[in-house]
Parts: structure tokens; sequence; C-alpha cells
């Protein structure tokens, strides 16, 4: 009797054994195609870096890089992966992520047009950061503005907090260069990666800065980008000027070559 | 610091390939139909999908599918009660269907009315009993299997199973 029974559990639904479960098979599976296209997860390959920054996790939609993170060991990595899968649909691909680790090699080694990837700002928190973000990529390499001012020019002069806290969640640091943020009174300020790789980046792009620098080196200049003038960090116009609206040089030759003139007051270089 | 490893879950398009087909004969011979199968069938993967980025890596992903499977059974079982029950209502009950289903004892012999006694003892099992056997039978799971997709101990998949086995040999 046992052995019946099993037997027919087994029997049970065997009508649709056969071809017929290949040609259900393959309709459902059209159907379930058709329906998982409206809540897809862009795909992204995913891959590890080594750059003289550290190892990264890098990830690329088609539409370019949509996050570079700094690796910063225990249980990050994992952590970060199981945050990622939220967002996208993660394939391993060390060729195409490889490319973007040379990329950063050769900028870090001083070649200014290295970075050439488009940017997928996807990963974005809110309007405010991506608006910030996009501001940010108009800062050249060998300049730096201050919270406050990236505040201003994205529409939001007493942000300055918000606007670190939008550098803090950046998921595209070195392409978009949230190391190029720093204090108003020229110090450097924290950095994602930890303030040392901020250092290196900024030395990369020509700030005389040593090894463990709180400020900005003295032959840093600043500029107005209303008057377009330069001043040396002590000039006594300084004072009463619109901090919300100046930016940072690493050196004169930078600042005339940002269409700014010489202070007649301070005469920098 | 040392290289790390990159360690990512399967691609889900992988997931599906591997155990579409398993799925599908577990949703026939469950619900016992072709268009019921299809929808039950689309269902669990687009909720399979969607909970994907919850499993965690590592976890095993069959039990965890049947899961989902075995839950969207139990909401369609759920509903197709309600449905029957406003059309009972408003029909009236068909007194020779009645007699059938109870009068096919003496057939027993015959493959296919065993067939449909067999589904009718099936069905009127506790939930999960009748969970865990279709696991073990339909879709052929181990216990520890089993106890993972239901959530509970190994020996309580076990208990379930032969409890549903005794109570159809029981009845029949």
């Amino acid at each position: 009797m046992l052995m019946k029974i099993e037997k027919l559990m087994g029997s049970i639904g065997g009508e649709f054994e056969g071809h017929g479960i290949d040609a259900l098979l393959r309709s459902s599976r059209r159907r379930v195609d058709h329906a998982l296209k409206h809540v897809r997860r862009p795909d992204a390959a995913v891959g590890i870096v080594k750059s003289p920054l550290g190892d990264l996790l890098v990830a690329m939609t088609g539409r370019g890089i949509v996050l570079n993170h700094y690796l910063l060991g225990g249980d990050d990595l994992a952590a970060t992966i199981a945050k990622l899968r939220f967002e996208l649909d993660l394939v391993e691909d060390r060729r195409t992520i490889k490319e973007v680790g040379e990329e950063i090699r050769r900028y870090i080694g001083g070649e200014a047009a290295a970075l050439r990837r488009n940017i997928d700002l996807t990963l974005a928190v809110s309007p405010f950061q991506k608006k910030v973000l996009h501001k940010l990529q108009e800062v050249p390499r060998g300049t730096v503005v201050s919270y406050q001012a990236l505040g201003a020019a994205a529409g939001a002069p007493k942000g300055a907090r918000a606007v670190g806290n939008a550098m803090h969640n950046n998921p595209v640091p070195i392409y978009v260069p949230c190391h190029r943020v720093i204090a108003s009174d020229g110090r450097i300020g924290g950095y994602g990666g930890g303030a040392a790789r901020k250092l290196q980046l900024l030395r990369s792009e020509g700030f005389a800065l040593a090894d463990a620098a709180l400020r900005l080196p003295d032959n840093v200049v600043w500029g107005h980008k209303g008057t377009k003038i330069y001043c040396r960090a002590n000039c006594r116009t300084a004072a009463r000027v619109d901090r919300s609206r100046i930016l940072f040089f690493a050196g004169a030759r930078e600042a005339r070559q940002a269409g700014m003139r010489p202070c007649k007051i301070c005469q920098p270089a | 610091m040392a290289p790390e490893k990159l360690q990512l879950p399967l691609p889900f398009e992988q997931i599906m390939q591997r155990h579409e087909r398993e799925i599908m004969r577990y949703l026939l011979r469950v619900s016992g139909n072709g268009a019921d199968a299809a929808d039950l069938f689309q269902e669990t993967w687009l909720r399979a999908y969607r909970a994907y980025p919850r499993l965690e890596p590592g976890s095993e992903i069959r039990p965890w599918l049947y899961a989902i499977a075995v839950n969207l059974c139990r909401n369609r079982a759920r509903d197709g009660v309600r449905r029957a029950r406003v059309i009972v209502a408003q029909e009236e009950k068909n007194p020779a269907v009645d007699r059938m289903i109870k009068g096919h004892r003496g057939f027993s012999e015959n493959e296919g009315y065993a067939a449909v006694r067999l589904r009718e003892l099936i069905a009127s099992l506790p939930p999960k009993q009748r969970e865990a056997l279709q696991f073990r039978y339909f879709a052929g799971m181990d216990f520890a299997d089993i106890a993972a997709a239901m959530e509970c101990s190994e020996q309580g998949a076990r208990a379930n199973v032969s409890q549903a086995i005794r109570k159809i040999k029981l009845a029949w």
C-alpha cells in the first residue's frame, strides 16, 4: 500500500511531461521576460582596480562609470556589493574595469587628460547631490573650491554642510573631483577615502602640499569669479570679498589660464 | 592590504535557466492545470527577481525559489476558495458532483480515478503537511531543502511528510 501511494504521488501531473511542458515553458518564459523589462535593474560590469590610491571597486553601466569606491578593508567590499545589488545587476568584467584603473594610474602620474570615461550619476542620492556633482565637474584640475562656493554655484549659498554631505556620498570620486573641495578658510578638510588620498590627488594636480598638510600652501592664489582678479592668500582685500564666489588655484599660472589678471594691491606673480 | 577577491552573486539569468524547468514542473503538478501554472510561474520569477538582492550571498537558491512559489500557491488557493464560495452561494450546489467525488472509492484500482482521489486527499491536508508532501514528491527535494524552504527544522519537515502520508493512507 505504501509503495502504491508513493508511486501514485509520483505519477500525479505526469500528463504534463513530454513536449507539452517545453511549449508551456517557452511561452511562459516570454511572458516573464516581457514583465521583467519593466522592473529590470541596469546591468553593470564590476571589478577591483589596483591604483596608486589603493584598491578601488569600480562599476560601469552602458552610460559610464557609476561607482568608484575606495575599498577600506574589512567587510567593506561585501557590504558595498550587498548595497549595490539593489540598484544594479552585477557582472564581473575585469577587462573593462582594468581600463579604468589604467586611466587613474596615468592621471596620478601627471597626465592631465587621462580621465576620459563618461560618468553615470545614477547612484546620486538626491537631485541636489546630482546638481552639486554636475557643478563640481566644472572645477578644473589645479583649482579648488570651498564647500560654500560650490553650494552657491549650485543654488544653495547657505548649503556648505549639505555640499559636504553630497561630497561624502559621491559615488564616483576622482572622476567627479570631490577632492577639489575644501573649507573656505583654506583647510583641506576630510575625504571619503581618507585625507591622505585627498592630499595625494591634489599634489598630483599641482598643489605643493606636504604629507600631513592641513591647509593649502602659501603660494596658492585665489581668484574672484566676478572680477576675474586673482590675489595672494594674504591680500588685504580678502577680508571683504564674497567668499562664495572665489576659487583657489595651485599657482598664478593656473589662474591666468582661467582668464584672470593679477591683483594690483598684493601683486601676485 | 591583501588583494581582495571579488565574489559576485550568480547572475539572475543563470538562476532562471537552471531552475525554470523544475519550477514549472512543480507548479503544474501543484496547480493541476497549465493556465494557473503559467501565471504562477510568471509571478514566481518576478518576485524572485525583486527579492534577489535580499538573498544573502552563499545561501541556497533552490529552497528560496520554492518558498516563493509555495507562498504564491497558498495565496492563490486562498483567493480560489474565496472565489469558489461566491460561486457556490450564487448557484445551487450540484448534488451530482458531490456524489461523484464521494463515490469513487470503489474505483481505486483504476489509475485515473485514483489520481483524482489522491488529489482531493492532498487538498484536504493541513497546509504545512500538504506543502511538505508536495515538496517531497512533486519537487523531489530532500528534507534539508524542505526545512529551508518552510523555515522549519529538518525533523519538522520529516514529520510533516510522514503525517501527510499516514493521513492519506488512512483515508484511502
